[in-house]
């Protein structure tokens, strides 16, 4: 199993001058993934997580910007490494969230994000798309009283 | 200015498993009601620990169906009420660096749960 079977293609991203009140928002409109912080040139600078934003409740979101929120983020995730060799990252690191980035795509492309939910998702042995047949009540429970 | 409480943005109810449940079992409760934690609770319905997304990652090259909820387990070790400031809570999810808070009573001698304070409730409250 390689890290592109498992991650996330669909991404979010953000300029480092946006405003936290409009990565908040993004993440909202997004079910709340966290948000790649990219520079104008398209390289990953850094990630916004959920956690990192929540410190600012109750305060002015929109004088925030999301260059002072975000963790700089200095991996390269080859897309084409195995799981096991992400998940030692993530343990190591304690990150929640791999940024993949592609080496063919140019410098420091975002193309992905692989959560530890995505290797959840994994170990469950849960198919996408099979949750109707996990679901399914034994046919005794459905079955009409006379 | 009255503070918040957790109270306003906590769920009621969690998603729990017993201390003796595989980890493949919590892997798939966790994707079939697509949440990021399972509740370990005993048979008394007293809170023992939370299994995060991250702590399953600890299980990965160990054997799914042998290894228990008991053996990943993060143990709940730190209290928030109902009538917790909301913004403590918050300070406290940032300091352990943890998504998901267990809300217990508030009264002396219970560990029963009462629901959870999620972080996305927090960020959707902010947007």
């Amino acid at each position: 199993m390689r890290v592109c079977d498992l991650m996330d293609r669909d991404i979010i991203v953000c300029y480092p001058d946006d405003s936290v009140k409009d990565v908040v928002r993004m993440m909202k409109a997004n079910k709340f993934r966290p948000a790649i912080v990219v520079h104008e040139s398209g390289e990953v600078w850094g990630l916004v997580s959920r956690l990192a934003v929540i410190r600012f409740y109750g305060e002015e979101l929109e004088k925030i910007r999301a260059e002072d929120v975000m963790r700089p983020y200095n991996f390269e995730i080859d897309p084409q490494w195995p799981i096991e060799t992400a998940i030692k990252l993530m343990r190591r690191t304690g990150f929640e969230h791999l940024i993949i980035v592609d080496p063919h795509a140019g410098p420091r492309r975002p193309i992905g994000i692989l959560t530890s939910f995505d290797i959840v998702h994994y170990m469950s042995g849960i198919e996408t798309g099979h949750f109707e047949q996990i679901l399914k009540m034994p046919p005794e429970w459905t079955s009409s009283s006379p | 200015m009255i503070e918040e409480r957790v109270m306003r943005l906590m769920r009621k109810g969690a998603i729990t498993c017993s201390e003796e449940t595989s980890v493949r079992d919590v892997a798939q409760i966790m994707v079939i009601n697509s949440t990021h934690y399972c509740v370990v609770i005993n048979q008394s319905h007293e809170v023992l620990g939370i299994i995060s997304a991250r702590s399953i990652l600890k299980a990965f090259d160990r054997d799914l169906d042998q290894t228990k909820a008991e053996d990943i387990l993060l143990p709940y070790t730190f209290t928030i009420t109902p009538t917790t400031p909301l913004k403590e809570a918050i300070h406290l999810m940032d300091k352990r660096k943890i998504e998901h808070l267990i809300v217990v009573s508030d009264r002396p001698g219970t560990k029963a749960i009462l629901g959870l304070l999620h972080v996305e409730d927090i960020v959707d409250k902010m947007a």
